[in-house]
């Protein structure tokens, strides 16, 4: 009995050093950060040299925002990098204790969820001013800062190799994906996880209407070989030549041509863009400094340097259009209704995995 | 009764099991109510409602079924073949098995893309067809190639404390070799095999890297809860899909549980001398090696490609050399050390703590051992996704608010790896017979000393190899910390995924090559201080 005891004491010592050395952990954890808490909201009297941001941009993208903005202000911006879908899951999963001060990148529609839910707070940049009204949030709360368009990739080598002999033509409009020769050779991305899938599908249903929309994304549907999670994906899959055709945001079907694959971009008629957004989350530590960065994204040298690494449009009319890209004016975009895109979003996507599962049936 | 007495009169041991059950359930049961709890009992109607799930779910059991035996058969290969046979290059084989755990896992898909995809250099150039590579047989492939070393891993360590005494005494008494094979050795591995089978089916059916990846429009449970939470913000039908696989999970521990039953697997009684393992037919043994070579030399290949393409200019267009991935891997020592320290410090604690649990449910015969053996192992039957959303919901406001911590991060890791290192630690124990503790305690010997003396020397092998495990899955772990990272946390995993995201594959295949090196690199030094001490690592 007694050499149970012992031994059983010797196996709850062990529980408790696990558990004090996870417990212990814990707690300094969190003191440290209420004591972080406590700290910023002080600084944020005076001057807190600190942001935290979540970027749904690119890697690159990061990396020359975090050490410009740091060379123009002093201040270090803590960045974490998703795909806009993950980002706006995060600031929502976040709501009762936020941790980051702005959200920045992807297109508004996501900006616009996040309002229904409470996540954003209201702020509108004094550089605002002058700019096209479709960039400013009606409601107050995002901020446009860059537009990209949708535009077609496919693969010089292949294209020419495998369809130009039958008499196919290089792609220039939408509906030239329905040709048949495409069959198996097109990908695109799935409205259900990529902003740029869903951007293209609401398009067709306002540039074709309701009916004949569906109509053409019922017989494109013939032609997707399948739906990538993400909007980036299609153009690596055609660059490697897996594919021969895919849709795509053009700036990053530009940016994947100058590194030397041989690919095209072509941004047809009745395009639709994005306008990617930036905002304040509800709740952050550092609001001075996150409208700073607000500010700061709207300045010309900014919108120069971005056109010029991200190859997307800039919001200010006088900064020229990306190198090598046709001029915004230049191309006939789509009636795009935003507040509509977004309203009729959640029934779009959910006929769209329907129509998608009957695919993956057969 | 008799319990409760017995219970009684140790009040210790009760309050050592109730101490683990509770912060097991605060850590495993709760997050996962909160998941569960998460979505309206209406809404549970409505997506129940909706047969698009049913396909999905019926592909997920369909993947579970084909890809578990599929990792449990290359597993038991390679485990017999490194353990029973006298063949070469076993050193080549245990690095196979290795390879795919250090890696992360939707990485995989992209040389296999390469290698066997619509222009593959397999496809195209030396087999001169074209297959369509996106969908299940893909998937079964890839998921093969990720997943058979959890099986090894467990199956192995039950293979090596088998001593060949008993096949001896079979093959002298006039059992063929092949009946000595069925009826006298592979029952002595069950418990590992059913581990092991049980740790692959886990990882397959929770998998969501690599169908994002590979599956096309094959559509699983995993990826539509993803897409539901990502794309359409719908956390309540990801979250009642996600409840959905636990159900199989369930079937699984309990086939599980079945299959091992009651048996006794003892083969450690104290009284026993070792022999040389069995001699083998020629042809057997050159047949297994082969086999073990080949498929070896297919993951060799699909490393191969993303060690070569790595260096690459232009990741699956133009290889000639070039430095130009590794730019993405500068300015990312923060997340690395951060990788480094988590996976350390988790499978640190899972391992401890994992070797509790299952010294309660192995050698303290109270009935609440079944509740123990569920919790430990409950973890394992939970998506990592879920239980990191779960630890996001749970621990998000008092009182333990630590999201955004490096608490977080590592004690979710370390739940999520309690079922590895408990397997491992079970299937060891399973194999050590009362009688040597016994004989220790009668002769004296205080408990904590027998522990440390006796089971503990014995149980080295599958504890190391449950805590080398856990810390390898942790580096590589994506799943479990997607929604618990901070800036200040964020891991390697993260970096990569976000380069496959922006379409740089190229970089991080780099990134992947790196962080595979530095795995390797703390793997050679942990086996070099083994060797120091006159011991060997077995993983």
């Amino acid at each position: 009995m007694k050499i149970f005891k012992t031994k059983l004491i010797s196996l709850i010592t062990l529980l408790m050093l696990i558990a004090t050395t996870i417990l212990s952990g814990c707690g300094t954890q969190s003191t440290a950060s209420t004591a972080g808490k406590t700290d910023t909201t002080k600084q944020v009297t005076s001057t807190s040299n600190k942001l935290v941001v979540y970027a749904a941009l690119n890697d690159s993208d990061v990396a020359w925002i975090q050490k410009k903005f740091k060379d123009d202000t002093g201040l270090e911006v803590e960045f974490l990098r998703f795909g806009a879908g993950d980002a706006a899951a995060r600031v929502e999963a976040e709501k009762a204790a936020p941790k980051a001060d702005v959200m920045v990148g992807g297109s508004v529609e996501f900006y616009d969820n996040l309002v229904k839910d409470g996540c954003l707070d209201k702020y509108t940049s004094p550089n605002a001013q002058g700019l096209d009204s479709q960039f400013i949030d009606p409601n107050g709360y995002w901020q446009g800062w860059y537009m990209g368009v949708l535009g077609m990739v496919y693969n010089t080598e292949r294209f020419n190799k495998e369809l130009a002999p039958k008499g196919v033509k290089e792609p220039a409009t939408w509906d030239d994906l329905l040709n048949p020769a495409y069959k198996d050779l097109y990908v695109t991305s799935n409205p259900a996880t990529a902003g740029g899938g869903y951007i293209f599908a609401a398009d067709q249903l306002f540039r074709l209407g309701d009916d004949l929309g569906w109509d053409y994304l019922n017989k494109l549907n013939q032609n997707v070989h399948h739906y990538t999670p993400g909007a980036v994906d299609p153009i690596t899959l055609v660059a490697t030549g897996q594919f021969i055709a895919g849709m795509a945001w053009a700036h990053d079907i530009e940016s994947a041509m100058k590194k030397g694959y041989p690919i095209k971009v072509v941004v047809p008629d009745q395009t639709a863009y994005e306008i990617g957004g930036a905002a304040l989350i509800k709740g952050g530590q550092n609001p001075a400094n996150a409208k700073k960065f607000i500010d700061w994204l709207l300045t010309k040298p900014i919108q120069e340097m971005n056109r010029d690494n991200s190859n997307r449009y800039s919001i200010l009319k006088d900064v020229a259009p990306p190198q090598g890209m046709i001029k915004l004016e230049d191309v006939k975009l789509v009636n795009y209704d935003r507040a509509k895109a977004s309203e009729m979003k959640a029934a779009v996507v959910k006929k769209f995995t329907d129509m998608i599962a009957n695919k993956a049936a057969k | 009764m008799l319990e409760i007495n017995r219970l009684k009169s140790e009040p210790v041991l009760l309050l050592t099991i109730m101490a683990a059950l509770s912060i097991t359930v605060f850590f495993v049961v709760w997050p996962l109510i909160k998941v569960i709890t998460f979505p309206k009992p209406q809404e549970y109607l409505r997506v129940l409602a909706d047969s698009i799930w049913y396909q999905a779910a019926l592909n997920s059991l369909f993947m579970v079924v084909i890809s578990t035996a599929s990792c449990t058969l290359v597993a038991f290969l390679f485990a017999y073949t490194i353990v029973r046979l006298d063949v070469p290059l076993k050193g080549l084989f245990r690095f196979i098995t290795l390879l795919p755990i250090v890696s992360p896992p939707f990485i995989v898909a992209l040389s296999y893309i390469l290698l066997f995809g619509g222009q593959g250099l397999i496809a195209k150039y030396i087999l001169h067809i074209t297959i369509d590579i996106y969908g299940w047989r893909g998937l079964w492939f890839v998921q093969t190639v990720t997943f058979f070393p959890y099986a090894y891993a467990v199956i192995y360590s039950t293979m090596q404390s088998i001593p060949a005494n008993l096949e001896y005494a079979a093959y002298n008494l006039g059992a063929s070799r092949w009946s000595t094979f069925k009826d006298v050795f592979f029952p002595l591995c069950r418990p590992g095999v059913a581990g092991g089978a049980l740790m692959a089916a886990m990882n397959v059916l929770a998998d969501f890297g690599n169908p994002l990846m590979i599956a096309g429009n094959f559509r699983l449970l995993p990826t539509e809860a993803y897409m539901q939470m990502i794309g359409v913000g719908d956390l309540s039908t990801a979250a009642i899909l996600a409840t959905a696989l636990l159900v199989p999970a369930l079937g699984l521990f309990l086939i599980n549980r079945y299959w091992v039953g009651q048996r006794s697997y003892v083969t450690i009684t104290g009284k026993e001398i070792s022999l040389p393992p069995m001699k083998v037919l020629l042809l057997v043994k050159w047949g297994l090696f082969a086999l073990c070579l080949l498929i070896s030399i297919v993951i060799i290949g699909v490393y191969g490609v993303l060690f070569y393409g790595s260096f690459a200019k232009l990741w699956g267009y133009d290889w000639s050399f070039s430095w130009g991935n590794m730019v993405y891997v500068l300015n990312k020592g923060k997340e690395i050390g951060n990788s480094l320290k988590f996976a350390f410090l988790s499978s640190l604690f899972a391992a401890l703590f994992a070797l509790l649990l299952a010294y309660i449910v192995q050698r303290k015969q109270v009935g609440l051992n079944r509740v123990v053996d569920f919790l430990a192992i409950l973890p394992g039957a939970i998506p990592g996704v879920f239980l990191g959303l779960g630890f996001a919901m749970a621990f998000n406001e008092k009182p333990l608010a630590m999201t955004g911590t490096s608490a977080i991060m590592v004690i979710a890791l370390m739940f999520w790896n309690i079922p590895t290192c408990y397997s491992a630690s079970t299937a060891g124990l399973q194999q050590i017979g009362n009688s040597v503790e016994e004989a220790s305690l009668n002769l004296g010997v205080g408990p904590f000393r027998t522990f440390k003396n006796i089971l503990l020397p014995l149980l080295r092998d599958s504890f190391v190899s449950g805590l080398t495990v856990s810390f390898l899955r942790s580096i590589t772990c994506l799943s479990v910390v997607i929604f618990l990272y901070s800036a200040q946390t964020a891991v390697s995993t993260i970096s990569i995924l976000g380069l496959v995201q922006n379409g740089e594959w190229g970089g991080a295949a780099a990134f992947t090559t790196v962080l595979v090196s530095i795995a390797f690199t703390a793997l050679g030094v942990v086996c070099f201080l083994f060797k120091k001490q006159g011991k060997s690592l077995e993983i």
